[in-house]
C-alpha cells in the first residue's frame, strides 16, 4: 500500500497530474525526437566517414602531422612485409590495400584544378570504388593512365568517360611530371567534396608517376566497426614493438568533418535536453509543490500516526518518481510513434557537405530511448525533492492546524 | 469482548504523568502562555474527560502528550520515559507503539479505503499482511463498520468516518487513546454511538482514554473529569487544581 499510496495521491488530483504527465512526456519526447535524429544522422557520418576512409590507416606520423617537406614518410617494401605479417595475423581485420596520395594539378582544356590522387589497387575490395561508379567502368588490375573523377568534378570540367585529363605533380626527387590520363569512369560519393578534390588511379601508375616504390598508407577493413579501437589498440602495440615509426589511426581520428559534425550533435542534443530538463525541473516543482501543500494537514496526520520525517519524504518522493516513470514512459511512446510516422513519410534531406538528399530517418530504439528516460525521470524526482524535504520538515502540530 | 481485549491488569498504575507543564506561543512580541505549570497523572484504564473553553489549552495539552509538539518548560512522561530528551525519530516511534490518536474532523487519508486507512498504522509496525488483514478486519467489525470495509471516507457519514478513525486509533493495540472533540462533528445519536464504542473499548481493551470535548454528553461516560481554564488544569469534584500555580 506504501507503493500504491502515492499512485492514489496522483489519481486524486487528475487534471493536474495529467498537466504534470503532459509536461513531463512532452519533454521526453522531444528530447527521444532529437536523440533519434542525432543518432542516425551520426550513423550516416560514420558510414561516410568509414568508406571513405577504412576503419583505420596505417602511416607515419609525419603524414599525419604533415610535417614532411619530400617524401620522406613513404613506406618501403621491407616495412610493409611486416605490417602486411601483423595485419594478417589480427582475427579482426577483414580486407587491407595500401594507397599512395599526392596533391596535383589536372587540366582539361582551358580549365585547371587542384586535386588529390589516390593511387590505389585495382581488383581490391578495400574501398573499392565499384558500386559507386554511374558512368564509364571501374579500373581494372590492368590499367595504366586510366583515372576515375568524381561526378562533382566531372560535372565541372564536362568530363565523361573517354574523356583526357592531363595531370601535372611533382616527384619525390622533386622533379616535375605531366601525364595524359583517360577518364575510365565517374564515380559517386556521398561528400561531395570527395567527389571534387578525390581522382583515383592505379597504384603501379601512380609509382611511377611519383618515382617511388614506396606508398603513403595501408588502409585496413574491419567486419565490425565496433571492433575499431581495440584492434587498433593491438595493431599499435605491434608496430611498437617492430620499430617501424608507424602509426594506427581510426577512421574517427582521420575525418575532422566527423568530429566536428559530432561535437556539434552533442552540443545540439546537450543544449535541447537540458532547457527541457530545466522546463520539466520548474514546471514539476511548482505543481507538486502546490500539490504537497494542499495535503499538509494530511501529511501531518501520518505523522501524528507515527511515520517518521523520513517516511514522509519517501512518501512524496515515491509519489514525484510515479509521475517521472509514468510521464517519461508516455514521453517515450509518443516520441517513437511520431518517429515510426515521420520515418513511413519519408521526407528528404540533403545532409552537411553530401551530394544526394537522403531520407531523414529518425532512430527508435534502447539506445535512443534511455538518455531521454532517464532525463524526464532525474528532472522530476529532483523537482519533487525539494517540496518534499520542505513537507518532511515541517512540526507535526503545525501541519496539523493547516485546514 | 474480541480476540484482541486484553484484561486490565495493569489498572491504577500510571502510564502518563506530566510535570510543570508549560507551553509558551510568540505572539508578535507578546509570549501567550497556553499552558501553565500542570501537573497531570492518568492511570491504566482511565478514561478522562477534559473540558474548558475555546482557547483554554485543551489542545495544546493534547499535543503535548501525545509527542506531537514539545513543551517550553517541564516535561511528559510516558511509562516512565521522559519525552524531554527524545528525538523526532524517538517520538515518532512512542507514537506509533504506544499512542492512538482521533481528530476532531477525523483526517482520514481520502484516497484509502476504510480498510486502508485502519492499516495504515499496521505498515508502519510492518506487521505481515495477513497479521495486517486479521486485525483490520476484527477492528472494523468491533466499530460495526464490516460491511464498509472498501469504502473510501467520502462515501461515509460523519459517524462512520469517526469509527473509522477510532478504529485506527486502537488496531495498533495503543496503551493510550487521545481524542480531540470525537463528537463535535457528529449529531447527538451518532455522537452518542461512538462515545458508548469508545467507552467499551476502554473497558474492554484497559486503554487509557484522554477525551477533550466541549460536549456535555460525553462527560457522563469519564471516570475523572478535568476541566482547563486560562492554561490552569482542575480536577472536577476536587476544586484544588492540579496545575501548579504560576
Amino acid at each position: 500500500m506504501l507503493l500504491w499510496l502515492p499512485l492514489r495521491s496522483l489519481l486524486r488530483s487528475r487534471r493536474r497530474s495529467l498537466l504534470s504527465l503532459a509536461i513531463i512526456g512532452l519533454g521526453t519526447t522531444i528530447a527521444f525526437v532529437v536523440l533519434g535524429f542525432v543518432q542516425e544522422s551520426r550513423a550516416l557520418i560514420r558510414e561516410t566517414s568509414v568508406a571513405e576512409f577504412g576503419n583505420l590507416q596505417i602511416a607515419s606520423p609525419q603524414l599525419w602531422e604533415d610535417t614532411a617537406e619530400d617524401y620522406g614518410y613513404l613506406i618501403q617494401s621491407s616495412a610493409l612485409d611486416q605490417v602486411s605479417a601483423l595485419l594478417a595475423s589480427e582475427p579482426r581485420v577483414d580486407t587491407f590495400t595500401v594507397q599512395l596520395q599526392f596533391p596535383a594539378l589536372i587540366a582539361s582544356g582551358d580549365r585547371t584544378q587542384i586535386v588529390r590522387v589516390t593511387g590505389f589497387v585495382p581488383g581490391n575490395p578495400t574501398l573499392s570504388r565499384a558500386g559507386e561508379i554511374v558512368a564509364g567502368r571501374d579500373l581494372a588490375p590492368s590499367d595504366a593512365a586510366a583515372v576515375l573523377v568524381g561526378r562533382s568534378l566531372a560535372d565541372r570540367l564536362g568530363l565523361a568517360p573517354g574523356s583526357v585529363i592531363t595531370l601535372t605533380l611533382t616527384t619525390v626527387d622533386g622533379a616535375y611530371n605531366a601525364t595524359p590520363l583517360q577518364v575510365a569512369g565517374i564515380y559517386q560519393f556521398s561528400s561531395e567534396q570527395v567527389e571534387l578534390q578525390s581522382l583515383f588511379i592505379p597504384l603501379r601508375y601512380a609509382q611511377l608517376l611519383l618515382n617511388t616504390t614506396g606508398v603513403d598508407r595501408i588502409v585496413v577493413a574491419l567486419g565490425d566497426i565496433a571492433d575499431t579501437p581495440a584492434t587498433r589498440a593491438r595493431l599499435q602495440a605491434g608496430l611498437t614493438d617492430a620499430q617501424l615509426g608507424l602509426e594506427a589511426l581510426t577512421w574517427d581520428e582521420l575525418s575532422p568533418f566527423y568530429r566536428q559534425l559530432s561535437n556539434l550533435f552533442d552540443i545540439l542534443f546537450g543544449f535541447i535536453a537540458l532547457a527541457m530538463a530545466v522546463l520539466v525541473f520548474f514546471i514539476i516543482l511548482q505543481i507538486l509543490t502546490l500539490a504537497f501543500l494542499e495535503r499538509t494537514r494530511e501529511i501531518g496526520t501520518a505523522r501524528a500516526l507515527g511515520t517518521t520525517r523520513r517516511g514522509v519524504l519517501g512518501l512524496l518522493l515515491a509519489e514525484g518518481a510515479w509521475l517521472a516513470v509514468i510521464g517519461s514512459g508516455l514521453g517515450l511512446a509518443l516520441g517513437a510513434a511520431l518517429s515510426l510516422g515521420f520515418n513511413a513519410i519519408g521526407v528528404k534531406w540533403a545532409p552537411p557537405g553530401t551530394v544526394e538528399p537522403v531520407v531523414l530517418t529518425i532512430r527508435v530504439g534502447i539506445t535512443t530511448a534511455l538518455a531521454p528516460f532517464l532525463l524526464g525521470v532525474v528532472a522530476t524526482i529532483l523537482s519533487s525533492v525539494y517540496p518534499a524535504l520542505q513537507m518532511a520538515r515541517l512540526p507535526v502540530v503545525d501541519a496539523l492546524r493547516v485546514e | 469482548m474480541s480476540e484482541d481485549a486484553r484484561f486490565c491488569h495493569d489498572a491504577g498504575r500510571a502510564f502518563l504523568e506530566t510535570r510543570d507543564l508549560t507551553k509558551t506561543y510568540r505572539l508578535g512580541r507578546e509570549d501567550i502562555r497556553a499552558l501553565e505549570g500542570v501537573d497531570f497523572v492518568a492511570n491504566q484504564g482511565d478514561f478522562v474527560v477534559l473540558n474548558g473553553p475555546s482557547g483554554s489549552g485543551k489542545t495544546t495539552f493534547l499535543n503535548l502528550i501525545s509527542a506531537i509538539d514539545r513543551p517550553t518548560q517541564g516535561e511528559v512522561i510516558i511509562e516512565g520515559v521522559s519525552t524531554t530528551n527524545q528525538t523526532d525519530r524517538q517520538l515518532a516511534a512512542m507514537r506509533r507503539n504506544k499512542i492512538g490518536l482521533v481528530f476532531q474532523s477525523f483526517n482520514l487519508i481520502p484516497v484509502l479505503s476504510a480498510a486502508e486507512n485502519v492499516e495504515y498504522p499496521l505498515l508502519l509496525h510492518r506487521l505481515e499482511r495477513p497479521e495486517r488483514k486479521r486485525r483490520v478486519s476484527a477492528m472494523l467489525e468491533e466499530v460495526g463498520l464490516g460491511e464498509l470495509t472498501k469504502r473510501r471516507p467520502n462515501e461515509l457519514s460523519g459517524g462512520q468516518r469517526q469509527r473509522v478513525a477510532i478504529a485506527r486509533a486502537l488496531v495498533t493495540r495503543p496503551r493510550m487513546v487521545l481524542a480531540d472533540e470525537p463528537t463535535a462533528n457528529l449529531d447527538s445519536e451518532t455522537g452518542k454511538a461512538v462515545m458508548q464504542l469508545t467507552s467499551r473499548l476502554n473497558k474492554e481493551h484497559c486503554v487509557v482514554f484522554i477525551v477533550v470535548t466541549h460536549d456535555p454528553a460525553v462527560t457522563i461516560y469519564a471516570q475523572r473529569r478535568f476541566r482547563i481554564l486560562d492554561g490552569h488544569l482542575t480536577e472536577e469534584g476536587n476544586d484544588a487544581p492540579v496545575a501548579s500555580a504560576a
